[in-house]
């Protein structure tokens, strides 16, 4: 079955079976593995991709779901010259990565709760990232970093600000 | 699990078509041809095929159909289109003014990704027994409209959920939307769910309560609907008895949330989980009438 569908801003089409979800669509048929395949039930988070604006779980969406509509995945946020955006810096930074396995979903979850609330508060920082375990940090590390984005994209001080 | 080359877990295969009406998607469900199934927010559907327990060869996508996807108000009534999601749900303004017992049974759900995709008709048509939107609908009377091979049908939302997993849908039907009354301006409502965590978990326990006084101060309406309690989401009608034409006190409140418990046995028998059930549920029952009718908070 063929899928047609804007995928990190460029049109796409992609042949699969129309039992495969969109997860095993990235992945499997277009190599994009920055998206994980954690728990396949929707519990963990790490298949986080955005669909039209909303954090969704790619384990959950079948494939023709997607038909004319628009995919980020991982593989989309990045900074202007490619490499991390101030987000992912801010991860690296707070030490909010340790195995990794979550990170993806977790920038992903992050990102859109940034894009809908230009100043979150510390609740809606946790309830944002609530579909996305994380096994090694304790979140601690994950809220500091999107806290240090929040104050930077505001023109104040990240690091020194959470002191 | 996710080598190259296509998907790792052996299932069984199956067709997918999307539906552009509730008519069409009838049409679907009617074709003897295939075993089908309807798709909306795939939240429940989805975890069956991984478990691999499809026990269908076609899914009929309704989660894009216009008239399903709406909410809007009609005369005194708020209507959701059944393929809204519980977002959306919680979102919407004509919600968090009339109906907030449903926003905050549409929030307790989950997480932002299962709220972004669950539908609140998936989930009265999935009928989970810890469904959450289901004591909501139920407390606040509301009907679904739902289109079948004969035409057009109506049904209180208490009806069409028959027992876990089990409801009273016609074959080949189609839950458009529901149809739900707003409550007098006067009417204070209150939802709260207990779960092992906070977010992403399973009701335990959940209680959607409405209620308001009249002008000497006597309780004049009164719902006491638990979730997950069970087989049928129901009122509990001695715990409201206890309250109506009285004036709420705190001895009243704890007298309506034994009358709760006593129901609650009454209708499930001793189950392993009654320890628990019979001293949670007074304690949500009392809480949810504080609230309701006013009384102060107690820690």
């Amino acid at each position: 079955m063929e899928i047609r569908f804007t995928l990190n801003g460029k049109p796409t089409v992609v042949d699969v079976p129309p039992d495969t979800t969109l997860l095993h669509l990235l992945r499997d048929y277009l190599d994009l593995t920055g998206t994980k395949c954690g728990c396949e039930i929707g519990e963990c988070g790490a298949c986080s991709v955005i669909l039209d604006g909303e954090v969704v779980n790619s384990c959950l969406v079948l494939a023709p779901q997607v038909e004319g509509r628009q995919v980020i995945t991982i593989e989309g946020i990045r900074g202007p010259d490619g490499g991390p955006n101030d987000l992912q810096e801010a991860f690296i930074e707070a030490g909010a990565i340790q195995c990794g396995f979550c990170t993806p979903g977790m920038v992903v979850a992050a990102t859109v709760l940034l894009r809908k609330h230009g100043y979150p508060t510390r609740e809606q920082i946790v309830e944002g990232i609530s579909g996305n375990l994380c096994r090694c940090t304790g979140y601690q590390q994950i809220v500091e970093a999107i806290q240090m984005t929040v104050l930077r994209r505001a023109g104040l001080p990240g690091k020194e600000g959470l002191a | 699990m996710s080598g190259k080359g296509g998907p790792s877990l052996s299932i069984k295969h199956f067709d997918y078509v999307r539906a552009t009406s509730c008519a069409e998607a009838v049409a679907f469900l009617s074709d003897p041809t295939h075993v089908s199934r309807l798709l909306a927010g795939g939240t429940d559907l989805m975890v069956l095929r991984h478990k691999g327990e499809v026990h269908w060869d076609r899914l009929v996508d309704i989660s894009q159909v216009p008239e399903m996807r709406s909410i809007s108000q009609q005369d005194g009534a708020i209507v959701v289109g059944a393929a809204v999601t519980h977002a959306e749900i919680v979102e919407h303004p004509l919600i968090q003014r009339h109906l907030p017992l449903l926003a905050d049974a549409c929030h307790s759900i989950g997480s932002p990704q299962i709220r972004n995709r669950g539908t609140i008709g998936g989930n009265v048509a999935n009928a989970a027994a810890c469904a959450d939107t289901l004591p909501a609908l139920v407390c606040l009377e509301a009907v679904a409209r739902i289109v079948t091979k004969d035409g057009e049908m109506t049904m209180p939302v208490k009806d069409v959920v028959v027992g876990p997993n089990r409801t009273s849908l016609p074959a080949a039907s189609v839950i458009r939307d529901f149809v739900i009354p707003i409550p007098p301006a006067q009417a204070r409502m209150a939802f709260f769910k207990i779960g092992r965590r906070q977010v992403q978990s399973i009701s335990r326990l959940s209680l959607a309560c409405l209620g308001w006084l009249n002008a000497d101060g006597r309780v004049a309406e009164v719902r006491i609907v638990p979730g997950a309690c069970t087989p049928q989401t129901r009122r509990f009608d001695q715990a409201e008895a206890v309250m109506l034409g009285e004036v709420p006190t705190e001895e009243l409140v704890r007298k309506a949330g034994q009358a709760g418990a006593a129901q609650m046995v009454a209708i499930t028998g001793r189950r392993w989980s009654t320890p628990y059930k019979e001293l949670a549920l007074p304690a949500l029952i009392e809480r949810a009438l504080r609230k309701v009718f006013g009384l102060p908070e107690v820690r």
